[in-house]
């Protein structure tokens, strides 16, 4: 159920992982606010990645890994022992650092698979939903006139918001993105940064960077980890102007890290 | 110029430049009311001027942060770094021109409660022109017109042969009658406020020529530099 005064559309409570012995996030708790984008940020192995993918249950495929804690979205824990988690990566979609659209997929397969994967599409609605998953991302009127060409002849900054294209067309709720311009020029990278802002009107959108000015650009939360706790979390302007904790401030203007 | 990929850091910087025309016709008011207040001798005007300058200083707080954030969030290089820069600097001119209006009102006051010492033509004239060129360098500096804030650096010297004038006339006064060394001081005193109003306006339009041209003309001749 969604509140329409619901302040916060995802909340971490003492989020730990494991990967064996080893503990990579501890006592990570932060709440996500709805339609704004949050922005990790942290030093190498800080655990950013492996909190972003304990959300939507990627360790579930980790023989080694052990999630513990809450993750609720609207208020239900998506660990919870009924949940499926193939339907929690419905609601909650992800685009990855290197731009993976399926090699042997034209573009227009490619936007339409995961929508094909998670139920049934009649094949009027399928033009449409292609259509209007491209205009989201901006690159309908590059690509309008070759939907059935290969996604692989499109450059490494279209390829990757044809990625962005195939997780909207699900009509996810939340978007997760693990260094989604670390492949990218920059200005495929701008240009995607601008799609960001944009999206956060309809979804809610995290993103791990590891380019603070790019976490700077780009969100309106930012949240510091550091060996897998959490430093702090604020507004952005405060972060990269005032922050509170004196080790954000080391991290934030290269003093380490 | 194209706009930015981000089209908010578009909309950040023109805040600013809103910010910066807002105080500076706040600003022009400042020098007409302050001058009015002493020509026609309405010390409730200069009351009211007096306290204008807080207003000032609440718009030199805010395009203060405004500027910080831009700086912090959108790493501007180049062209939109010297704007930043630039602007942090000419709302400190503008902020100054506000307290030399106050100083102007003050004395306007003194001099509303002595006899008249005789009628204001200069001074007046002083601050038309003091006002066009604060109006025209913040114009200079929002659109990037170079030629523009030549043209203010120029009247510098109309402003500054005014004053001088003042000082000769008022001096003549103070040497004939002692009795009107108390009113000449504080007369020459606003003639001194309205050239230090006039630097300031220059200040900002050599700091306009070097956000154009990358080249700073700052404490230099500005007309050597002109380009032909």
């Amino acid at each position: 159920m969604h509140s329409t005064a619901q302040l916060y559309k995802l909340k971490l409570d003492k989020l730990n992982v494991h990967f064996g012995s080893a503990r990579a996030v501890k006592d990570v708790s932060l709440d996500f606010p709805v339609n704004t984008v949050t922005a990790i940020i942290g030093p190498s192995g800080c655990g950013k990645s492996t909190v972003l993918r304990s959300i939507n249950r990627m360790h579930d495929l980790i023989p080694d890994a052990r999630v513990t804690g809450k993750i609720l979205l609207d208020d239900e824990d998506i660990y919870a022992r009924k949940v499926d988690p193939v339907a929690v990566r419905r609601r909650i979609g992800m685009v990855f650092q290197k731009p993976n659209p399926f090699p042997a997929m034209s573009i227009r397969d490619n936007v339409i698979s995961g929508y094909k994967l998670n139920g049934r599409v009649k094949k009027g609605d399928m033009d449409e939903i292609v259509e209007s998953s491209l205009k989201r991302v901006a690159l309908w009127d590059e690509v309008k006139d070759r939907l059935t060409s290969s996604a692989m002849a499109l450059s490494g900054g279209q390829q990757q918001r044809l990625c962005i294209a195939r997780t909207v067309a699900v009509q996810p709720e939340v978007i997760l993105m693990d260094e989604p311009c670390s492949a990218l020029d920059p200005i495929a990278t701008l240009k995607i940064e601008e799609l960001i802002d944009e999206l956060k009107d309809q979804y809610t959108v995290v993103i791990v960077t590891h380019n603070m000015q790019q976490a700077a650009r780009v969100s309106d939360v930012t949240a510091f980890l550091y060996l897998g706790e959490l430093i702090e979390c604020d507004v952005t302007k405060k972060i990269f102007t005032n922050p509170a904790k004196s080790r954000t401030e080391e991290y934030i203007t290269g003093r380490f890290g | 110029m194209t706009k930015h990929l981000m089209s908010q850091f578009d909309a950040d910087l023109n805040e600013i430049r809103s910010r910066l025309l807002e105080m500076g016709g706040k600003v022009e008011k400042m020098i007409t009311d302050a001058m009015r207040s002493l020509v026609e001798r309405d010390s409730e005007l200069a009351t009211h001027t007096i306290d204008y300058d807080h207003e000032i200083n609440r718009l030199e707080v805010e395009i203060d942060e405004r500027c910080l954030e831009v700086l912090a969030l959108r790493q501007p290089t180049a062209r939109d770094l010297r704007f930043i820069t630039l602007a942090l600097k000419i709302v400190t001119d503008l902020e100054r021109i506000g307290d030399q209006c106050r100083n102007i009102a003050k004395r306007a006051q003194e001099l509303n409660d002595l006899p008249r010492l005789k009628p204001y033509i200069d001074l007046p004239r002083m601050a038309v022109i003091a006002a066009d060129m604060v109006t025209e360098a913040l114009d200079a500096f929002v659109r990037g017109d170079d030629q523009a804030a030549y043209a203010v650096c120029r009247r510098d010297s109309e402003v500054d042969l005014l004053n001088e004038q003042i000082h000769r006339e008022l001096l003549t006064f103070m040497i004939e009658d002692s009795g009107t060394i108390t009113r000449a001081i504080k007369v020459t005193a606003v003639a001194k406020c309205l050239e230090r109003v006039a630097d300031h306006a220059t200040n900002v339009a050599e700091m306009v020529i070097f956000m154009v041209k990358g080249k700073d003309v700052r404490h230099t001749s500005a007309l050597e530099n002109q380009p032909q």
